[in-house]
């Protein structure tokens, strides 16, 4: 199945957008590290590039991408959801 | 089979050059004019103006001094002419670029005035267009490039896609004896654990961390929110969110490659294989340092589409972003969008940046050439007295 979402780990809370996606599309995923797919509905409208949660994430949590703290939620994230700086914050440059 | 051997300018010293070009280079900003009209006369001659040599002392002039004898010394360089305001400077950098063995002259204005400085100026560029004329090219072992490698506007389609397949070409490129520099020291924050495992020995992995933290710690001291800075505002455009995600995309492009040691801002490595070098993450002046420390050519991976360009070294550009390649197709030499859906895999990419880079250093010139981006910006450390 063709993927609109690449992701880098199994364990990361993101993916990121390789076509412009549309609120509400079911679209799949595909895991880079394993070539697992996965599959998640898109509450928001995600720009190709940009990032959607691929699970809820609470507010404060790590948010791992490359299987790596990235930053921290700035309030509780739900799968689906854009993931940019309105919900999302740097752990190191606050 | 891969060529092993390129087609390249051997000068005096043993440096390998992939470009022929006749450098005019101001020493400060005021000989600036006299150099834009000797290169505008003297035709196959280049004037590298920047805006900097006046009244800096300490590290900041010895910084200056480094990066434009550097540039004048670059292998891509065949001969130089060197323009200043008064002797003592000018004759610095002029001799440094003597060190080399290449042809070098030097000029001052004060006591002459622009139009003697230009006229004598200008007989020795023609002089020297007309020698490097006739440099021919010869067959050089890939070992002997001096290449290095950065991330501009980056998106997260540059560590999904260009920067893995740069990774991959790294390793490739180290495997054939080739030495590589990357740098952008604030751009590691969240990766610098796995950077500074990365190096081959302890000396060297501490003198990382001393650079690290006190770059970061000069950072800290000017109270500045640093989002919209690291990442900039094109890269949260793109989709990046915070810096520790452009860090983790960053190191992709070295690939699981170890590094060999710390650079200063503008100095040579003094050995093959992979360097770090000590620097901004700013395009303009990491492309001039770069080839300051003598890199021949320099790759650039691209999210949003930086156009940078550099006078001295030629400048590829690639890209995996669709949007980018398609409406910024002048500036990129690189699509490699096929990546993100699969249809063609990292492998094939580093076929055809490797196919394009053997091409390159051979003599085709990168779109950067040809549009004519001939960015240059010497850094500065701190305010003049």
């Amino acid at each position: 199945m063709e993927h609109s979402i690449l992701i880098h780990k199994p364990e990361d809370h993101v993916g990121v957008a390789v076509r412009d996606i549309d609120s509400g599309e079911t679209v799949v995923g595909l895991i880079t590290e394993n070539n697992d797919l996965y599959e998640v509905k898109v509450i928001h409208k995600i720009p190709l590039g940009h990032k959607v949660a691929l699970k809820s994430v609470s507010d404060g949590e790590p948010i791992l991408i490359y299987g790596s703290n990235c930053g921290l939620a700035l309030d509780a994230i739900s799968k689906g959801e854009h993931v940019h700086v309105h919900n999302m914050v740097s752990a190191r440059w606050k | 089979m891969r060529p092993i051997t390129f087609n390249g300018f051997r000068r005096t010293n043993g440096a390998v050059g992939i470009r022929n070009h006749v450098a005019i280079i101001p020493v400060d900003g005021l000989a600036n004019l006299a150099a834009k009209h000797v290169a505008h006369i003297a035709h196959g001659s280049e004037a590298f103006v920047h805006p900097f040599g006046e009244l800096q002392f300490g590290l900041d002039l010895e910084l200056t001094f480094k990066t434009v004898i550097g540039i004048g010394s670059n292998p891509n360089v065949a001969a130089a002419v060197v323009i200043g305001q008064e002797p003592e400077w000018t004759k610095i950098v002029a001799q440094g670029i003597a060190e080399t063995g290449k042809p070098v002259a030097y000029f001052t204005i004060e006591r002459y005035g622009d139009l003697a400085t230009i006229e004598k100026a200008t007989r020795k560029a023609i002089e020297f267009v007309q020698y490097s004329s006739e440099l021919q090219r010869e067959e050089i072992p890939i070992s002997e490039l001096v290449i290095s490698i950065k991330c501009s506007e980056s998106d997260p389609t540059s560590g999904h896609g260009s920067n893995p397949i740069l990774g991959k070409t790294v390793e490739m490129l180290l495997d054939m004896g080739t030495t590589i520099i990357f740098g952008e020291t604030t751009e590691l924050t969240g990766a610098e654990h796995t950077i500074a495992s990365r190096f081959k020995n302890q000396i060297e992995q501490e003198k990382f961390w001393q650079v690290y933290n006190e770059y970061i710690g000069f950072l800290k001291s000017q109270h500045a929110h640093l989002l919209g800075s690291q990442p900039t505002q094109g890269n949260i455009r793109g989709g990046l969110t915070t810096i520790e995600e452009k860090a983790w995309g960053n190191i992709q492009k070295i690939g699981q490659a170890m590094i060999e040691g710390v650079l200063h801002t503008a100095d040579s490595p003094p050995g093959k294989g992979l360097w770090f070098m000590n620097t901004s993450a700013s395009a303009v002046e990491v492309a001039t340092v770069f080839a300051a420390a003598g890199a021949t050519l320099q790759i650039i991976t691209t999210g949003q589409g930086n156009i940078v360009g550099n006078p001295v070294t030629p400048v590829i550009k690639m890209s995996a972003n669709p949007l980018t390649v398609s409406t910024m197709s002048e500036h990129i030499d690189l699509d490699v969008k096929e990546t993100l859906y699969r249809t063609k895999t990292f492998e094939q990419c580093k076929e055809m940046l490797m196919d394009l880079l053997i091409r390159t250093v051979n003599g085709r010139l990168t779109k950067s050439e040809v549009l004519g981006h001939r960015d240059f910006l010497p850094p500065k450390l701190y305010r003049n007295p």
